[in-house]
């Protein structure tokens, strides 16, 4: 029974943290683990600078289609 | 032991879906349950996956998961982001997943269901998962560049400028045909026409939320969003209820595509994250839910297929559109089968956000068998409808005649029952004035859905919110597609403009974008108000276009696919590229030739325009109609020289992929691959993307 509690838990989480890796919520958190602000001084994104900039280039290209 | 449970366990997959095909295909007389569509074609992509894709994956492409892809080497967690690969599945099959799929296949029911059926099936997994697999792996292997660029370095320059060029044209028809799929669902109807309005304030308040109030929680800001959707599919009702409200959102066909370029040019000329982010957001959620329910409900329900395999309209004199099955229902069923516009997407977002080469197996491959089980689901949905019904809702009155008892025997003439009565019953049980008359595949489509759904939760009293609810998703990620597609055509407009000007190239030069925006509005504008003008319905002329225009980017994916696959010396399995590519340069030359030259008027477009003018000289035409006669008669040749364009760009680019092909036969020069340099994956085995990061910190080199 504790198994399966555990199991549950688990698979929650991981389609939680699917979910919001597919919607754009976790968008952010990724920019911050990212390996390119990990690994040299670069200037930080406030969240609010992020999401604008992201959706800037996110729609300037081809990202809908027929 | 496993190895002969492992082939018996695939045996039997692939038995039960050659039964269930041979059940679809040679059932006669007797009706036929959609379950058996559903099995046939969950057995024929399992199939396909198992052993296709992977035949691909280890003989053709080798794919290496001990190579880093761009995600990895170039991480910033911007553009390239390493991603899990069901997450990247998901954003890949938001991506390409659009209209197409149910629009396509609801108008080739005309048919029968067999053709289409077929087709959806054998096209996807052998040429548009193929087509979307290889782009990916092409793309991946050159830091996820686009397809223009691809085909500019692989093939030859004027081949990418080509591409690029055929990009733009088709977007042009793509954006003008799918608002005509709006502008006909809701022309008339105050119920969609005040929901799908209601989305606009919506967007805009969940975009300020995400902008000022919680920066970037998408997920808490849909679930609002999608609670407003609901209360306003509901509120709707009450709206065409009310004798005033009612009057107010009855809008004719000219005034909503007044509407919707209106609402086009805003949604390209203002900032991203206001309106087009949001609804974007809105959208995929809807489209997803949406997507899910209706496969659970034809599971659910498992309706009776009315439609009979074949009808008569085979010999081309189909009233959605006209046109034999080959090659009108190829390039009328287009994305659910292959789709062009997906080795944009293909070879843009996804490569980028890989994690292994190994995963676009799954997310090439999958994600179109994916989409292509879409298409059935809505070849299932418009053919389980009565057949006399599907007719009245998608034919023109120019072909059925224009009085609801004039269009009834028509109908009943060409074998189908029908009576006005009961299309005046359907109309009033769904909750609108009129669904005769309504071609485009949106309103077929809702019927269809709302059917099932209604027979899973809430019955006969349900329908009309059902139907609404679907005419709303279905026009809301249209609205996606033109607002995305729009903005898109404003930068290449932009970028176009800007090698003449150097100031109208710059993204952010306000008159530049306001002129940019007018152009590309302007563009698929006017092909729109060409299609709502239209005798025949609009479709029967806009969408043989798109489909032509859909395959040729397809065929010229394939060019640069095959192209490649020469230069990287795999020319004993080419065929898996070079068959697709044949097929569809075969049926978009024929469909180009028919659709300029038929001596049938509604095929041709000369000689459309010839009769026309024809009845014109003999004084044959109203005073009143001489204007809009001339109108048409400029329109059915523009959509000559269109076709005409599209089927020369392509020539030329095979015309150019053939002396490369020559050159590298003939040895005369060495193949140049522009592949970047291989680079050793720094990931251990386990990493499964950006979200399980903290989790594998030391596998990522880093605490």
């Amino acid at each position: 029974m504790r198994r399966l509690k555990k199991i549950i838990r688990r698979s929650l989480r991981r389609f939680w943290r699917g979910l919001r890796e597919w919607c754009g919520d976790a968008a952010y958190e990724s920019y911050l683990r990212s390996k390119g602000m990990r690994s040299g001084p670069v200037c930080k994104l406030s969240p609010a600078e992020f999401y604008v900039e992201q959706l800037n280039r996110k729609y300037s290209r081809p990202n809908r289609c027929c | 032991m496993k190895r002969i449970l492992n082939v018996i366990v695939w045996a039997g997959l692939a038995v039960l879906g050659a039964c269930a095909l041979g059940a679809i295909a040679l059932q006669r007389g007797e009706r036929l349950n959609a379950i058996w569509f559903v099995i046939a074609a969950v057995c024929c992509y399992l199939v396909a996956f198992r052993l296709y894709s992977s035949f691909i994956a280890a003989r053709l492409l080798a794919l290496d998961d001990t190579r880093a892809t761009p995600a990895e080497r170039h991480d910033d967690g911007r553009d390239f982001v390493p991603t899990n690969k069901w997450v990247l599945f998901g954003h890949h099959f938001a991506a390409i997943a659009g209209p197409g799929p149910l629009v396509g296949p609801t108008l080739a029911a005309q048919f029968g269901y067999l053709p289409g059926t077929l087709w959806l099936i054998a096209g996807a997994a052998l040429a548009g998962c193929v087509q979307d697999f290889i782009i990916l792996f092409c793309s991946i292997r050159r830091d996820g560049k686009s397809l223009g660029q691809m085909a500019r370095e692989e093939v030859s320059e004027r081949g990418g400028f080509i591409a690029q060029l055929a990009v733009l044209a088709i977007m042009t028809i793509l954006l003008a045909v799918i608002a005509l799929v709006v502008v006909n669902a809701l022309k008339s109807s105050p119920w969609a026409t005040f929901t799908l309005a209601m989305t606009i304030p919506i967007a805009i308040l969940l975009g300020l939320y995400l902008r000022f109030v919680r920066p970037g929680r998408v997920l808490e800001a849909s679930i609002m969003g999608l609670a407003l959707i609901v209360f306003v599919v509901v509120a709707g009702q009450w709206v065409a209820d009310s004798p005033y409200w009612s009057h107010v959102f009855t809008l004719s066909g000219l005034a909503l595509t007044a509407a919707i370029i209106l609402y086009g040019f805003s949604a390209s000329a203002l900032p991203v994250w206001l309106l087009l982010a949001p609804r974007d957001y809105l959208s995929a959620f809807i489209k997803a839910g949406a997507i899910f329910s209706l496969a659970a409900g034809i599971l659910f329900v498992r309706p009776q297929v009315l439609m009979p395999p074949l009808t008569r309209f085979v010999d081309g004199t189909g009233p959605v559109f006209a046109g034999k099955i080959f090659p009108f229902c190829f390039i009328t069923i287009a994305c659910g089968a292959i789709s062009g516009f997906h080795s944009l997407i293909s070879s843009g977002t996804t490569p980028k956000m890989i994690l292994r080469e190994g995963h676009a197996r799954l997310i090439g491959y999958g994600a179109m068998l994916l989409e292509s089980f879409v298409g059935v689901m809505a070849m299932v949905a418009a053919c389980a409808m009565t057949p006399g019904v599907y007719f009245a809702i998608n034919s023109p009155p120019a072909i059925v005649g224009a009085t609801p008892d004039a269009a009834a025997a028509t109908i009943t003439s060409w074998g189908y029952p029908l009576s006005a009565q009961t299309m005046t019953a359907l109309a009033g049980a769904v909750g609108e004035q009129t669904l005769w008359n309504r071609a485009g595949g949106a309103p077929s489509l809702a019927v269809g859905m709302a059917q099932i759904f209604s027979s899973t939760i809430g019955g006969e009293r349900l329908l009309s919110i059902w139907y609404h609810f679907a005419i709303m998703f279905e026009a809301l990620f249209i609205l996606t597609v033109l607002d995305a597609g729009t903005r898109v055509g404003r930068f290449m407009v932009q970028e176009l403009g800007g090698r003449v000007w150097k100031p109208f190239g710059r993204r952010g030069w306000m008159p530049g974008i306001l002129l940019a925006s007018a152009v590309m509005v302007g563009l698929w504008g006017y092909f729109l108000y060409q299609g709502v003008i239209d005798p025949l319905g609009g479709i029967n002329s806009l969408w043989p276009l798109f489909g032509i225009g859909n395959q040729l980017l397809a065929a010229v994916a394939l060019v640069v696919a095959t192209t490649i696959l020469m230069k990287m010396g795999r020319l004993r399995w080419i065929w898996v590229t070079l068959l697709p590519m044949v097929w569809l340069v075969l049926i978009t030359m024929t469909a180009s030739y028919q659709k300029i030259f038929d001596a049938n008027p509604r095929i041709g477009f000369l000689s459309g325009a010839n009769t026309l003018a024809a009845q014109l000289a003999a004084g044959k035409v109203a005073t009143a109609k001489i204007a809009e006669s001339h109108r048409l008669i400029f329109n059915l040749r523009l959509d000559a020289v269109v076709t005409a364009v599209f089927a020369l760009m392509i020539l030329v680019l095979i015309v150019e992929a053939l002396f490369q092909w020559y050159v590298i036969l003939s040895h005369r020069r060495a193949p140049v691959l522009h592949e970047t340099p291989y680079v050793a994956t720094q990931w251990a085995e386990g990493f499964s993307g950006a979200g399980h990061a903290a989790a594998v910190g030391d596998a990522m080199g880093d605490d």
